[in-house]
């Protein structure tokens, strides 16, 4: 999952104005609490989600995601809700069953339950779909200037880029590396087999991003980079961005409203 | 002017100086080339031209450095690279943005230039190195070639009139050596000063008005030679025999549905054969290699590996070696001894340690941590440990990257020597003497189609 070009919405907005967005939606999804605003708030975000026009793959990425978690948070939820009151609506194993009745008490599907994990999974979707709206229309670079614009000082924000230039590198250099112990005849399997794996490709792993990380410095260090520098990218604030501040402020102080007055 | 007088250098805690009263004057406009062995101190001179010594690196410094009269020991090193420009041998760990704008601006934005400024000189400057066109790509698709000539876009728009090349061509195919002859060539015509350091120098002697030879930090008189015979190839002693080993039919191989990288390749190869894998990056080479040590399996056609066939990598451990490109990602443990005892440990062989030592020449560094000895060692360390499984065949990807003549004719050496113990030995090169070695080339062009071509 990464950037796509485009003209939505969402690629319109200032990426300061993503960074609110992405706090205030964050809040919002952990303040409601009610299954009816949750509903409205996911609804709303896979409208945003429709809105880039995603190309079929991700959203069937998105719709496995949705699907197994949805699966996972109702099962889990209904078998294991603890709350009362709770009403059995499937009974699974009956309490009076010799040896694993006894022992578990009967294991049933509570309704309170299904009921709670809709509520939850509901949170989760927003989640991810919130993190996949940002990451698929928001190009990382004007991320890190939205950051730096909002005060994170603009070495940081180079860290944060070369993290993000050489994360890929990294983790093809220890896929080669895991590949090179098993061609030497390491077995990987177990855990056993897994602990001494990751200890043979510690060293290696580390010694390798010490030499790149010089190599690296050297190289920023004679293109002259010491921290002060002009930023020929601009980011510009438009009457859309004040329509989304505006609008995500009222959402928050209506969720904050509900809460302490119910 | 750059003027350098009886200039020595040694490193923060080292013995020897790395540099030994060195003198030297190279006018503008001058393309010099600076040659010797690794450890002659041909990149540590470099360093103390761009200020990397002693602003970063420190140590001591005796003697005098004037770039145009200023001395870069008292500069920041951000105010030298205004007149002096440095590119470095790897192009991947000096591209720092995402995208090809931002990157090619990346050093106008140090310098604090504005930003209409900015914006001139970076479009001119990628006009230069032939890659406008590329102008809103991402940095992480362009091709070896295409990541240097955007390193050097980058030094450019900031508009030295030095220009400091560590390697430039180690990483980088032949057509892309072609084309930063090119781009050095227009340099000089632009009246660039250009100041190479290499250890293939036979490419740039054309273009070089002068080549200075550094021999353990000082500057060796003698003007080098093309010394192509030094290098030159033992005959073998025993042919190689009738039994395969490796046979492709028909191989087809995709990353990408529809846009496959190998197709029909048909290809045997010989027990005790030693074949070499040529062709630009790009051209499969690597995929190949794995293929052949059943690392990937082919989307069509039939891969028989020692009677094999279309096996998995887990059915070849000990039987195929492989070696990727990076010595330092297969070097796992904390010295030379247990490196070597890795492998066979893990398959419950016992092996002769010393003959191992030997063939690598390390029997001196047997307690040496791995990662301490020198990029030639390293890369003979990584061969012998595979080798000490006993595999019979040995498949390597580009070993002689980054070796200067001596390690790479070391480890040419070592494989010949292997052929003629009965392994097969098949591997991929850019360096056209390496492959001089091989028994015969299998040649790979970008149209996916391979040739197993006799020399």
């Amino acid at each position: 999952m990464r950037y796509l070009n485009g003209d939505s919405v969402f690629h319109r907005l200032d990426a300061r104005t993503k960074i609110f967005l992405s706090l205030t939606l964050a809040c919002l999804i952990v303040i409601l609490n009610t299954a009816g605003s949750l509903f409205v708030l996911f609804i709303l975000l896979l409208c945003g989600f429709f809105l880039i026009r995603p190309p079929a793959s991700y959203i069937r990425i998105m719709f496995y995601l949705m699907a197994t978690a949805l699966f996972a948070t109702l099962i889990s939820q209904g078998l294991f809700y603890y709350f009362e009151p709770r009403t059995p609506i499937f009974t699974i194993i009956r309490s009076d069953t010799p040896i694993i009745g006894r022992l578990t008490g009967g294991i049933y599907l509570y309704r309170e339950g299904l009921f709670y994990g809709a509520i939850q999974s509901m949170r989760l979707f927003s989640a991810a779909l919130l993190s996949m709206v940002i990451v698929m229309t928001t190009y990382p670079s004007d991320l890190i200037l939205g950051l730096n614009k909002l005060g994170v000082p603009e070495k940081v924000g180079f860290m944060l880029t070369i993290s993000i230039r050489f994360l890929p590198l990294l983790m093809e250099g220890a896929k080669r590396i895991i590949t090179a112990q098993k061609l030497r005849g390491l077995q990987l399997k177990g855990l056993r087999g897994g602990i001494k794996g990751f200890r043979y490709l510690i060293v290696p792993l580390t010694i390798d991003c010490l030499r790149k990380a010089r190599r690296i410095a050297l190289a920023a260090e004679v293109r002259g980079f010491t921290g002060k520098r002009t930023e020929i990218k601009e980011l510009r604030f438009t009457s859309l961005d004040r329509a989304a501040f505006a609008v995500m402020s009222l959402a928050l102080v209506l969720a904050i409203w509900q809460r302490l007055v119910r | 002017m750059i003027s350098i007088r009886n200039l020595t250098y040694a490193y923060p805690e080292a013995h020897t100086p790395a540099l030994q009263d060195i003198s030297l004057e190279i006018h503008d406009g001058e393309c010099v080339l600076i040659v010797g062995p690794t450890g002659s101190g041909k990149t540590t001179l470099l360093y103390t031209l761009n200020g990397l010594i002693p602003h970063v690196l420190g140590g001591r410094t005796d003697g005098e450095i004037t770039i145009n009269g200023l001395s870069p020991g008292k500069l920041p090193v951000r105010e030298i690279s205004r007149f002096a420009g440095t590119v470095f041998q790897d192009p991947e760990s000096q591209i720092f943005m995402l995208k090809v704008a931002d990157e090619v601006a990346f050093g106008c934005e140090n310098l604090m230039m504005p930003a209409d400024e900015i914006m001139r000189r970076s479009d001119r400057a990628l006009a230069e190195m032939g890659m406008l066109h590329l102008r809103d790509a991402e940095t992480f698709t362009l091709s070896g070639g295409q990541k240097q000539r955007l390193v050097i876009s980058s030094v450019y728009a900031m508009g030295p009139d030095i220009f400091l090349f560590d390697e430039p061509t180690t990483d980088i195919d032949a057509t892309g050596r072609k084309e930063f002859l090119e781009i050095v060539k227009g340099l000089k015509d632009d009246g660039k000063t250009v100041i190479i350091v290499e250890h293939q120098y036979e490419e740039f002697s054309q273009l070089a008005d002068r080549v200075v030879v550094l021999e353990r930090g000082k500057i060796n008189g003698r003007v080098a030679h093309n010394t192509e015979d030094d290098a030159a190839p033992r005959r073998r002693q025993r042919p190689p025999e009738l039994a395969v080993h490796l046979r492709l039919e028909g191989v087809r191989f995709e990353y990408k549905k529809g846009d496959p990288v190998l197709e029909d390749i048909d290809i045997e190869i010989r027990k005790n054969e030693l074949v070499a894998v040529v062709g630009d990056n790009g051209s499969g080479k690597s995929t190949l290699l794995k293929i052949m040590a059943g690392l990937l399996r082919p989307a069509s056609g039939e891969v028989r590996i020692l009677g094999k066939t279309n096996p998995k990598m887990d059915d070849l451990v000990g039987q195929v070696g492989f070696l990727f490109q990076n010595p330092d990602e297969q070097l796992f443990t904390n010295s030379v001894e247990e490196e070597i005892l890795f492998g066979p440990k893990q398959t419950g062989r016992t092996i002769d340690i010393e003959r191992y030592l030997r063939l690598c020449g390390l029997e001196s560094m047997r307690d040496r941590h791995p990662q301490t000895l020198s990029r030639g060692q390293r890369q003979l360390l990584a061969v012998v440990s595979v080798l000490a499984l006993e595999p019979q065949i040995l498949i390597l990807d580009e070993p002689t990257t980054g070796l200067d003549r001596k390690s790479w004719s070391d480890l040419m050496d070592l494989l010949s020597a292997l052929t003629e113990q009965g392994v097969t030995v098949v591997f991929a090169t850019h360096n056209i003497m390496a492959g001089r070695y091989a028994d015969r080339y299998i040649h790979l062009d970008r149209k996916h189609s391979g040739k197993g071509q006799k020399k």
